[in-house]
């Protein structure tokens, strides 16, 4: 049986690689992608433009122009007459936002009066608008204190604002990315997305290729049982999905400087059982449909939902309740764990064996599903 | 003159005659149907309920070692807040287990004499946080929350004691388009985009490289069809798919998502129509350059569906990207699709966004068209 095995096997892996081609398009794009991702996939904001409707002109406008100028987050401050002309350029969504700083801005602070101002923001774009909220009501927040570069003096006695004891502070410290990285945070994620892609599409259009192209009848008819068929077509996905995580592991670590903190062997274990539940879930698909084109977008049905429900995009804790359920029988969301404690958190085996487990539990129930219905449809 | 004019019908009759071929290929199988229908639908429940940026109340372990009325009143003011939840936890060991563990994302520790050493002059009284950096959005906000609730408790204490009061910067913040910065509101229209790109270039990858792959495209080469027919034939029946999944789309999300459309279904059906362009162009392009419907799929996947995903706006602002990558995004349609559509649907039928976005996915979808076009050879080999 064994050796049958290793021949369907091998059958199988000369199909995937024996085209050059084909060889590379396993290996190119999911590079590409960690690339181009990474960078990509950021909820800072930073280098864009804030419109500035000084209406003021005076000392403290200035002070708050320059240091909003001074944050990394906008690199640009176009400044415009009125909010009219201002509120174009957001249309165009060439700014996020219009800052109004009224009139009489500097001479009611100046006085020790509470001076006001307003912040307009593009709510199509509301999450960088937020962010760029939080950035510009700081840099207010600080603005009640004495001009940088006058004497401390130059603020009347019995001014408004915040008098805070000059003795007390909050000291706050960021574990396992002290400088909140977003890359750090997105790479571990990727590994696990792209592995995902690479172990379900090979798996979901095998069968139904060999369908179209009619050399399923002659597998079928050669002395291999249907189980160790199906066997054979879902181990090769977990050599290549290994792989490509010692490509990624290497790049990850290496070239980003993303620290690797955890247990090798629970790395690997984690990719393989990982890879496993998403080739049975492909093969699943594959012997349901009887077009590539179907598989295809079978696949995709899957790869989706896997991808939304796993925190990879925005936090699980963010979702309802019975969402937050589906999410525990996702492989990605367990993997997405395991890599980020593997990656960043330096976790402990004890502390990640729940999520393996799972996976574990996961990857077989998907192999058992997907072995039974190749079996049903093969016979 | 009636020659042309024959031959005018000729050419519409081949042309309807390759629809009606490609029109029942797609409405024989039974999965276009699930594609035009349950997939968006299914798609769009999950990107409605599954995606949300608004972060929700944030749990966090407290160690207070000291017991004094400052410590206990910054506490309650940690308790009290709506963005926490607050596990109480013994020592600072275990609370560094909860975070290790991601039970919790951040600890506070009020320390011992914290309360003495605030009220002597000479001392420094620190609160120490452990933040959970894993993920770094999460982090930010758990920052900005404690760092208000940490203001308001020195402001209420200066009160106490006579001091002054409240910032004198008052920052009165407005939300354009979406008062209460519904995250949801601006990756509805973001969801559209996908899965209109899904619609359009996946599927349409697929349709030369599956005759390809078959052995089929021969017999068509040896139609009298010319390429113009092809290109044209196999691309309607596609964008009419697309066009009623996107009908079904914009009424999910304005009866079920409540999302408001304050521009018009004309501009909406026309930004649509537009965005098929490039995206179906995308796809036959794709079709004719790989041989096989795997290698397609690939490409598709990389080149239209991811792309729409990461670069176009949906989940990640483009502003903020490296100069490098905001170039590339240039040439994805989807980007132009995304702003188009939270527009119509958010801000109104602003046409001075509106056509230049359109302008540009017509130009991608030319280019697209063209260079399928010059590949699509009547040849065998």
């Amino acid at each position: 049986m064994l050796q049958r095995l290793l021949a369907i096997v091998r059958k199988e892996l000369i199909t995937m690689l024996r085209d050059p081609r084909a060889r590379l398009s396993l290996i190119i794009p999911p590079i590409i992608q960690l690339f181009v991702f990474s960078s990509a996939a950021t909820m800072e904001v930073k280098n864009i433009a804030l419109a500035v409707v000084d209406l003021d002109r005076g000392p403290y406008a200035l002070d708050v122009r320059q240091r909003l100028a001074g944050s990394r987050s906008f690199t640009r401050l176009p400044r415009y007459a009125n909010v009219a002309s201002a509120r174009g350029a957001l249309e165009r969504e060439q700014v996020i936002g219009i800052l109004v700083l009224p009139s009489g801005f500097s001479a009611d602070l100046t006085a020790g009066r509470p001076a006001s101002a307003q912040l307009l923001l593009d709510g199509r774009r509301s999450n960088a608008a937020q962010i760029s909220a939080q950035y510009v009501s700081t840099i207010m927040a600080a603005e009640g204190a004495p001009l940088s570069g006058a004497p401390p003096d130059a603020r009347p006695a019995g001014a408004a604002g915040p008098v805070f004891p000059a003795n007390a502070e909050v000291v706050i410290d960021n574990w396992f990315n002290p400088n909140l990285e977003y890359q750090w945070f997105m790479m571990p994620n990727l590994v696990g997305m792209l592995s995902l892609g690479v172990a379900l599409m090979i798996t979901a259009l095998s069968v139904a290729r060999e369908r179209e192209l009619g050399t399923f009848d002659q597998t079928l008819v050669s002395p291999a049982t249907p189980i160790e068929i199906a066997l054979g077509k879902l181990l090769p996905p977990l050599l290549v999905a290994s792989v490509q995580a010692t490509l990624y592991l290497l790049i990850v670590t290496l070239l980003y400087g993303v620290p690797f903190r955890g247990n090798l062997l629970v790395f690997y274990a984690a990719i393989l059982t990982f890879a496993e539940a998403c080739a049975g879930v492909g093969l699943f698909i594959s012997s349901l449909v009887h077009t590539q084109q179907q598989a295809f977008l079978g696949a995709f049905a899957v790869l989706l939902p896997f991808a939304l429900l796993s925190g990879f995009a925005t936090p699980v804790e963010n979702m309802p309740g019975w969402l937050q359920f589906v999410t525990t029988i996702n492989p990605l969301a367990h993997m997405l764990r395991l890599m980020q404690g593997l990656f960043l958190k330096g976790a402990s085996v004890a502390s990640m064996t729940p999520d393996l487990v799972k996976l574990l539990e996961i990857a077989l129930c998907t192999t058992a599903a997907a072995v039974l219905l190749f079996r049903r449809k093969a016979a | 003159m009636s020659d042309t004019l024959t031959r005018m019908r000729a050419w519409w009759q081949q042309l309807a005659a390759i629809m009606i071929k490609e029109g029942k290929q797609v409405t024989r199988d039974p999965s276009s149907w699930i594609i035009a229908v349950v997939l968006p639908l299914t798609f769009l429940f999950l990107f409605g309920f599954g995606i949300s940026l608004d972060t929700t109340v944030v749990k966090i372990a407290m160690v207070r070692e000291d017991g004094g009325r400052d410590a206990r009143a910054l506490a309650a003011a940690l308790t009290s807040s709506r963005w926490f939840l607050v596990v109480p936890a013994t020592d600072r060991l275990s609370a560094e287990r909860l975070l290790q563990d991601q039970n919790v994302k951040a600890v506070v520790i009020i320390p011992a004499e914290f309360g003495t050493r605030l009220n002597a002059q000479d001392t420094t009284a620190q609160v120490q946080v452990l933040v959970d950096g894993a993920e770094p959005n999460t982090a930010n906000y758990v920052h900005g929350y404690l760092e208000a609730i940490w203001n308001g408790f020195l402001a209420a204490r200066g009160l106490e004691q006579g001091g002054a009061l409240a910032a004198p910067v008052s920052l009165e913040v407005r939300y354009w388009y979406n008062a209460n910065a519904v995250s949801r509101w601006f990756l509805i229209p973001g969801s559209m985009t996908v899965i209109m790109t899904l619609l359009g270039t996946l599927l349409t990858s697929l349709v030369i490289a599956r005759e390809n792959e078959r052995g089929t495209l021969e017999a068509l080469y040896a139609t009298p069809l010319t390429r113009g027919q092809i290109l044209i034939g196999k691309t309607l029946p596609y964008f009419l798919l697309a066009m009623v999944s996107m009908l079904v789309c914009v009424l999910t999300a304005l009866l079920l998502f409540k999302l408001p459309l304050r521009g018009s279904f004309l501009a909406l059906g026309l930004v649509s129509a537009v965005f098929l362009v490039p995206a179906l162009g995308q796809g036959l392009l794709i079709s004719v350059t790989m041989r096989t419907q795997m290698a397609a799929a690939q490409l598709g996947l990389m080149t239209g569906y991811l792309p729409a995903m990461m670069l176009s706006g949906f989940l990640f602002d483009i502003h903020s990207m490296p100069p490098w990558l905001q170039a590339i995004t240039l040439a994805i349609p989807a980007r132009y699709m995304n702003v188009s559509l939270q527009t119509v649907f958010l801000a109104g039928d602003l046409w001075p966004v509106l056509i230049p976005n359109m302008l540009f996915m017509l130009a991608v979808g030319a280019l697209f068209f063209g260079l399928t076009w010059r590949r699509l050879r009547k040849r065998l080999d």
